[in-house]
Parts: C-alpha cells; sequence; structure tokens
C-alpha cells in the first residue's frame, strides 16, 4: 500500500506550489497592469472634473481617480470646430493624417516589400541591404533637410507634408518583405500559371495572408502618425493642418494651465489610437508571438 | 489538347549547367513520366516547360507555338504542385474558379465548370470549405480541379503524390490515371518513386544529372534498360549485378560462376538478373540467406553469392532459415549484360 501511496502524495506538492506559482504571478500582473492604467485611468477622470483647481488640488491623492459629479463641459469647450479651442479640428486633422499616412504606408511599403521577396530586381540583395541600413537612421537626423525639401516644394502648413515623408518606412518594408518571403512560393507561381498578374498576386493572395503584418504595420505605423510632435511643429503654421498633438501643447505655453481642458483634449487624443489597437491587437500580438517563435 | 515538343533545351544556374541538350517529343494525349534521383533536373525541366524557369537555349514548343519567351499564363497550361499550392484563404470553390475569374469568364460559365470538376473528383460536398479543412487526398484532388477548370492544353504535375502516405498514394496514383484516360489531356508528370513511373505513365523518361539516360514504354524499359543506370533505378527490388568477364564455362565473378545465354557478347563486365528471374533448381549457383520476406502474394530473399549480396523474388511459399544454402538459377532468356561503359550490350 505505502508503494502505492507515496506517488500520489508526492504528486499533491507540485499541484500546490503550481498554484502558489500561479497567484503570485496574478499578482505580479495585476500591479503591472494597475501602473500601467492609473495614469490613463487619472486622465479620464480628471476630464470629468469641471473645476481646474481642484484637478490641480486632487493630484497626489486618491481623490485624482474618483469623481463625484461628473461632466462633459470639458468636452463641450474643446470640441469646437473654429477659433481658439477647435480641437474637434484639431482631431479631425490627426484622423485625416492617420488614415491617409496608415493606408498609403500600407500599400507602399507591402508592394515594396513583394518586390523584394517575389520580384526579379536586379540587385535585390544590394536594395535589401541599404532598406536595413536605413532603418537605423533616426527620423529626427534627415529633419532639416526635409523641411528644406518640403519647403522649397511649397508643401509647408500642408497635410500632403505631415503624410508624404511618412508613408515609405524601410522598417515596414522589411517587415513585410519577411513576411511575404515565408509564404510559399509556389502560390506565386500557382498564381502566376492561373494568369493573374504581379498586381493582382499580390491583392488577392499575398494581401489577404498577410493580416498579422498588415495590423502590425497599421498600429505601429498609426501610433508612430498620431504621436508626431516634431514635424508638425516644424511644418504646420496655421489650424488649417495642425494636428491634435501640437495643439494640446499649446496649454502648456500658456500663464494659466488649464487642466480640465487640457485632459479632454488629451483622452480626445486617446480614444482614436485606442481603437486601432483594439481593433487590430488580435493579428498584432499573434503576428509579435509567431515571429518570436519563428525566430 | 497539344503535343509539346523540347528541342535541344539547356539550362544554366550562372556558368553551372543543369539541363544539358534535352530533346522530347511528348505526343497529344500522352502520359509522360519524368523519373530521375533528386538533383537530376526533372523539376527544372517541367518548370521550364511551365515558363517558371527561364531557357538558357534550345526551343519549348506547345502545339505548333514556340513558347520559350511566352509568360506561364499565356503557355495555356495547369500545374499541380506537390504542396498542392491551393490559396488558403479561399474556399475549395473559389480556388477552382480564380483562374476563370482572371479570364474574365461569366458566373454562370464559371460555375458550370466548377460543378463539372468537382462532380469529376467527387469534391462537390466540400466547395464551400476551406483547403484547411481537408485531408491531404482532397488537398490534392482540389489542386487537380483548379487545372481541369481551365481546360488546358498540357498538365503539368511536380510530384504531386509525395506528401501523402502510402496508401493514400496508390489510390490518388489511379484517381490521377483514370483522370487522365477520360480527359485524355497531354500531361507531364514528375516523380522520383519509379512504381509511380511505372504504373502511370505511358512513356517515362528517365533523367540523371541533367541528361535524358533513356526514354521508352515502362515495360521496354524494364526488360530493355539502355545503361546500367536505368537497369538499377527502374524496378523494385532491383537487378542484382555482379562484376566479371565473361568466359568459356559462364560468367566468371569473383564469388563464383555465373550461367550464360548462348551466343553472349564477350566484351560484357557486369551480368544483370532481376529478382524474379531467379528461380531454385538443383542446377543453380549456391546462395546462402540471410533474410526472408513474405509478403503474402510472393516471398523476397535476401542472400549472399560469396561475397556479393542479391535479391531473389519466389512466387512459392518457401520456409528457409537465416544460413541456408539454396540454389538459385536465372531466366537465361532474361539475363543482362553490360560493357565496361555501362551500355546495355
Amino acid at each position: 500500500m505505502s508503494d502505492l501511496a507515496s506517488p500520489t502524495t508526492a504528486a499533491f506538492h507540485p499541484k500546490e506550489s503550481v498554484r502558489a506559482y500561479r497567484i503570485v504571478q496574478s499578482i505580479c500582473v495585476a500591479i503591472v497592469a494597475l501602473v500601467v492604467i492609473s495614469p490613463l485611468f487619472m486622465l479620464l477622470i480628471a476630464s470629468l472634473k469641471d473645476d481646474r483647481f481642484q484637478i490641480l488640488a486632487d493630484m497626489g491623492s486618491f481623490r485624482a481617480f474618483w469623481v463625484s459629479d461628473p461632466t462633459l463641459n470639458n468636452f463641450r469647450e474643446v470640441g469646437h470646430f473654429s477659433g481658439e479651442l477647435a480641437f474637434g479640428r484639431y482631431l479631425a486633422n490627426s484622423l485625416f493624417i492617420l488614415t491617409t499616412t496608415v493606408i498609403s504606408g500600407l500599400v507602399v511599403n507591402a508592394m515594396a516589400g513583394f518586390v523584394l521577396a517575389w520580384g526579379s530586381l536586379p540587385g535585390r540583395a544590394v536594395i535589401l541591404s541599404v532598406i536595413i541600413a536605413l532603418y537605423v537612421i533616426p527620423q529626427e537626423s534627415i529633419i532639416m533637410p526635409l523641411l528644406i525639401i518640403v519647403s522649397r516644394a511649397g508643401l509647408s502648413d500642408t497635410f500632403i507634408a505631415q503624410i508624404l515623408p511618412w508613408v515609405a518606412s524601410p522598417l515596414y518594408t522589411f517587415l513585410f518583405y519577411q513576411f511575404f518571403a515565408q509564404l510559399p512560393k509556389e502560390l506565386y507561381e500557382a498564381a502566376s500559371i492561373d494568369g493573374a498578374s504581379p498586381f493582382r498576386i499580390w491583392r488577392s493572395i499575398y494581401m489577404p495572408l498577410s493580416l498579422p503584418a498588415i495590423a502590425t504595420v497599421s498600429i505601429l505605423l498609426g501610433i508612430e502618425t498620431w504621436n508626431q510632435y516634431l514635424w508638425p511643429i516644424l511644418i504646420t503654421q496655421t489650424d488649417y493642418a495642425r494636428p491634435i498633438s501640437v495643439a494640446i501643447a499649446t496649454f502648456f505655453g500658456q500663464d494659466s494651465i488649464y487642466w480640465d481642458r487640457a485632459m479632454a483634449a488629451s483622452v480626445l487624443m486617446m480614444i482614436p489610437i485606442l481603437m486601432l489597437y483594439l481593433a487590430f491587437q488580435r493579428w498584432f500580438i499573434s503576428s509579435f508571438v509567431g515571429s518570436a517563435v519563428k525566430g | 489538347m497539344a503535343n509539346l515538343s523540347i528541342d535541344k533545351v539547356r539550362k544554366y544556374y550562372g556558368a553551372h549547367e543543369v539541363i544539358h541538350s534535352i530533346s522530347l517529343d511528348i505526343a497529344d494525349g500522352e502520359f509522360v513520366t519524368l523519373v530521375g534521383p533528386s538533383g537530376c533536373g526533372k523539376s527544372t525541366l517541367l518548370r521550364m516547360i511551365a515558363g517558371l524557369e527561364g531557357i538558357s537555349d534550345g526551343e519549348i514548343r506547345i502545339g505548333d507555338r514556340v513558347v520559350n519567351n511566352v509568360q506561364p499564363k499565356e503557355r495555356d497550361i495547369a500545374m499541380v504542385f506537390q504542396n498542392y499550392a491551393l490559396y488558403p484563404h479561399m474556399t475549395v470553390a473559389e480556388n477552382m474558379s480564380f483562374a476563370l475569374k482572371l479570364k474574365g469568364e461569366n458566373k454562370a460559365t464559371i460555375a458550370k465548370r466548377v460543378q463539372e470538376a468537382a462532380s469529376i473528383l467527387a469534391l462537390e460536398p466540400y466547395l464551400d470549405r476551406l483547403p484547411k479543412q481537408l485531408s491531404g487526398g482532397q488537398r490534392q484532388r482540389v489542386a487537380m480541379g483548379r487545372a481541369i477548370v481551365r481546360s488546358p492544353q498540357v498538365f503539368l504535375f511536380d510530384e504531386p503524390l509525395s506528401n501523402l502516405d502510402a496508401k493514400l498514394r496508390v489510390q490518388m496514383r489511379s484517381e490521377i490515371k483514370d483522370l487522365h484516360q477520360r480527359l485524355k489531356t497531354t500531361t507531364v508528370y514528375v516523380t522520383h518513386d519509379q512504381v509511380e513511373a511505372m504504373t502511370m505513365a505511358d512513356k517515362i523518361v528517365v533523367m540523371k544529372g541533367g541528361n535524358v539516360e533513356q526514354v521508352g514504354r515502362p515495360l521496354e524499359l524494364y526488360d530493355r534498360p539502355a545503361n546500367l543506370f536505368v537497369a538499377t533505378f527502374i524496378g523494385s527490388p532491383s537487378m542484382n549485378l555482379f562484376k566479371g568477364t565473361v568466359t568459356a564455362t559462364g560468367f566468371a565473378t569473383a564469388d563464383g560462376v555465373l550461367p550464360l545465354p548462348a551466343g553472349s557478347h564477350g566484351a560484357a563486365a557486369t551480368y544483370g538478373i532481376r529478382p524474379e528471374h531467379l528461380t531454385i533448381a538443383d542446377d543453380g549457383f549456391p546462395v546462402e540467406v540471410v533474410v526472408l520476406e513474405p509478403t503474402g502474394a510472393e516471398t523476397q530473399v535476401i542472400g549472399r553469392f560469396g561475397q556479393q549480396q542479391l535479391v531473389a523474388v519466389l512466387r512459392d511459399r518457401v520456409d528457409y532459415k537465416p544460413g541456408d544454402i539454396i540454389r538459385l538459377k536465372p531466366d537465361l532468356g532474361c539475363v543482362h549484360l553490360f560493357g565496361q561503359d555501362e551500355r546495355h550490350l
């Protein structure tokens, strides 16, 4: 009997330790989540408070996470399309820049990646090396020459100036190239025998199979575009094409900071990018997990 | 349908020549198998016919048209790939109709042709499924369906059964053959499996190192191999070969003398006999039994003649033990003799 009993007892301990490990793990995850979410929650709560002095007074205490009489007044004040607080317009500008940049970025980078992966392009290896090398050059280092080019082209204070320079990206071209290159070559060959042109193969076969890559590029390029600050501050002079990221900064140059409006504007700025992430997160995460597993 | 003509075709990768001036004529409606070991150039040749590889020299004609510089989609061919190459995001029906849509066929025609192909291949219940929801055999049938709907002049198969298990391979083999008999479309089929080649083809092209070793009907190749390579490549178990010289008493090897048919060529350097052409006889040469492999219908005896291993396939059920000495006699009408240059004499 003792022979039979001992394995059962032995098996009990690992289960217990696994449970304890899970509890500790859950607590750690909860703490990390709290640290990440609390500033966002505080921002949302503050945007619902009407009194900017109260917001300032509440910061640093638990009252920052509570609102007794929530109001949307701050959103009403900043949600105009003209005038001093035309955050509705800035938001619309940002959304237009975001949508156009992401869609054009997907098309341009995916096409470039496709040609690099499957096209009969002379000097393909050299082009690929150059693209990888370009990736390490920080955006800020090309800003001054870019500013001169855009100004001389007469594109200052336009949407094109904020979209065009960031559509083609070595990182996203390489990302698409890598994704396409791992799909079987026979798909390309089968489609070309079926009568498809390279463009049709890209559009009808490779793009529908590339949702993880599309999601990853959409989110990364979306965040990058949404958070653009230095470039739009240099290139925009009027409200015409000014994005919300630049507009929010104007709050903090004033003598008295309107925290209530600044918080509402920040919430407005946060919502679209959060929605973009939520829309693509399943593929975004799967692409990251996939690339981790496949190396 | 059309005949296919390959005329002195060469293929270079850089300075390296992988296809050495191959010429072949494939008649209208013929089923031709390109067979050979890995790296012999059979798939490269098929891809050159398909237009997926360029032609360095020579000419390929489909019907009366030289297709050297014609795009794959304009060659009027259909190809079935080893890994099926089905479009994973499209249903079976969409996979099959893709080429017709690109051709601009109307919806009614597309639906009719897809339905016909699905009916031939018993794919009707699966038309709305995605490839991942199908078994290997069903996927292979979809790949064939995709080829059939286009009614091409030439079917090209690139080792289509390699990914299937043994049982399914046998089943699909007869399905492909049956399909060819019904459609009578000119077919070029690449395989490294000589059994597949023997059972399916009207004509076999045996390749080695980018060269054609022999072209002929399956039994021609089996009964009269042009050289040692074809002799050993075609047939399973493969032909028994013995090195030696022709003498007055027979074919003298290091392990003993083997009987020769009357009037044998004096220059023979290799003696070949297929396993099924050896029979038990008291006046045969002595062989020590090493392993016995009964398959039910026949028994394979793996034995040793001196230091040389050989295989005999016996129709009778025998009960030898390893170490037993048996006597095997070759059917003299089926002895193959090869010269120093490895060519059949």
